[in-house]
């Protein structure tokens, strides 16, 4: 069961793709894995709709916007067309689905195995921890992070936002456990020490600045905070 | 001969009803993908074509871009009106997600990044397979159902009849004892066997 969902604010913009790539990348996939989610996407997506085509007037502001279509030039250059209902993107067909790693493979949704082949290379962070960036453009960064069991991260903060989605496994911080699907929005103002226990956990981090550690050595960290999100 | 569903879909298009008309909106859509209906596609056109502008044009400020989204838009409403799934939402939702993608696109074609994401990679409003990975998670039942439905097959006629009173119309053993004309011990036992067959049928595919 998800305790954690994107708020509602995150799913409209979601929905009218008003997101950074990563979180649109983050958002989708924890909508994927979630029912609850995925109807609340379906309401919206209406409620939007209803917005913008269900006025019966169009509003007066845009009656120059009825003109640009009198003399049907557009209807008719559409209508010219001759409608092919074959697969012509049958490189969906041969989606990767599948994500293999120190010999584990972990099945992931279908937002990020459209994006398999944006999954760059897994590198090996300090202790037992691994990551591979998610190469999507755009200003902040979408990274795989694979927690081995009993894997601690450092205590840090963030300089800006970071959300975290479960794929597979369980992790805790101060505050709670997450698991398959969860996501969590931290800001910057939280302090949190990610472990694992007695499980691996395999999440989808975006951050929208790196990350700054707090506590004792791993101060020492900061400087290389790049290597983990660059 | 038309078919009662075209007839159906004809009566529907006659009536005065608006394309904000969910149904009607529906139907017509249903026309334009299986037959071409150009009149229906007109009538789809006249209605979302000046909201779809009035939509892009808040959106881009600019006239030209958002006349090219409304073409855009509605060419694929055109050519892909097939992929309208009515179970999965209105007529306007889908032409909403169409409009709503192309956007998107819009939005990064003129920045040229290496690596940008596309809108059928975050959501596939228009891909032919839709149903294949967007289901994963929920298509396990089915799959399940599919195999044992294939096990079934390999039961004996007697058994599987039973099996399939029982767990595809939910009779019960008296039921169908009853409507079989044999006796319930009868029914019961060949339950058992069948069960114990399907479970071996199971196992033995692990």
């Amino acid at each position: 069961m998800i305790k954690f969902h994107p708020n509602e604010e995150h799913l409209f913009h979601y929905v009218t793709g008003d997101l950074s790539p990563a979180l649109l990348m983050m958002v989708g996939t924890h909508v994927d894995m979630c029912p609850r989610c995925q109807e609340q996407v379906r309401d919206i997506e209406a409620m939007v709709a209803t917005k913008l085509f269900g006025q019966t007037q169009v509003p007066q502001d845009f009656s120059a916007a009825n003109d640009s279509f009198d003399n049907d030039a557009m209807l008719q250059q559409i209508m010219a067309q001759t409608p092919t209902h074959k697969a012509s993107d049958s490189a969906h067909n041969a989606l990767v689905d599948e994500l293999v790693l120190e010999g584990k493979r972990f099945k992931l949704p279908a937002t990020l195995a459209r994006s398999h082949h944006r999954i760059g290379e897994w590198h090996k962070l300090i202790g037992h921890m691994w990551r591979a960036p998610v190469q999507i453009g755009g200003d902040d960064v979408l990274t795989f992070i694979y927690m081995d069991k009993g894997t601690k991260v450092p205590e840090h903060t963030h300089k800006g936002r970071e959300a975290t989605l479960v794929v597979n496994g369980v992790f805790n911080d101060e505050t709670a456990e997450y698991r398959d699907g969860d996501f969590v929005f931290l800001d910057g103002s939280v302090k949190h020490t990610p472990e694992t226990r007695d499980e691996d956990c395999l999440t989808l981090a975006a951050l929208d600045a790196p990350m700054h550690f707090t506590s004792g050595l791993s101060r020492l960290l900061n400087p290389f905070s790049s290597l983990f999100f660059k | 001969m038309q078919t009662a569903t075209e007839t159906q879909l004809k009566r529907k298009l006659m009536s005065s009803a608006q394309p904000d008309d969910p149904d009607h909106a529906a139907a017509l859509l249903a026309l334009v993908a299986t037959e071409q209906s150009r009149q229906a596609f007109s009538e789809l056109f006249s209605y979302f074509a000046p909201r779809l502008k009035a939509y892009a044009t808040r959106q881009f400020g600019n006239e030209q871009t958002a006349m090219d989204l409304v073409q855009e838009t509605m060419t694929n409403v055109w050519n892909k009106a097939h992929l309208f799934k009515p179970d999965r939402g209105s007529a306007s939702t889908w032409i909403f997600t169409i409009a709503r993608n192309i956007r998107f696109d819009f939005l990064r074609k003129n920045k040229h990044r290496q690596h940008d994401l596309s809108a059928d990679e975050l959501w596939p409003v228009l891909a032919e397979q839709n149903d294949s990975l967007d289901d994963d998670y929920a298509l396990d039942d089915d799959l399940l159902m599919q195999q044992l439905a294939t096990y079934c097959e390999l039961l004996p006629k007697a058994q599987r009849t039973v099996i399939e009173l029982i767990y595809v119309e939910g009779k019960s053993q008296q039921e169908v004892a009853d409507a079989l004309g044999i006796p319930l011990g009868t029914v019961k036992s060949r339950t058992r066997l069948a069960l114990q067959k399907l479970r071996e049928l199971i196992h033995s595919d692990d």
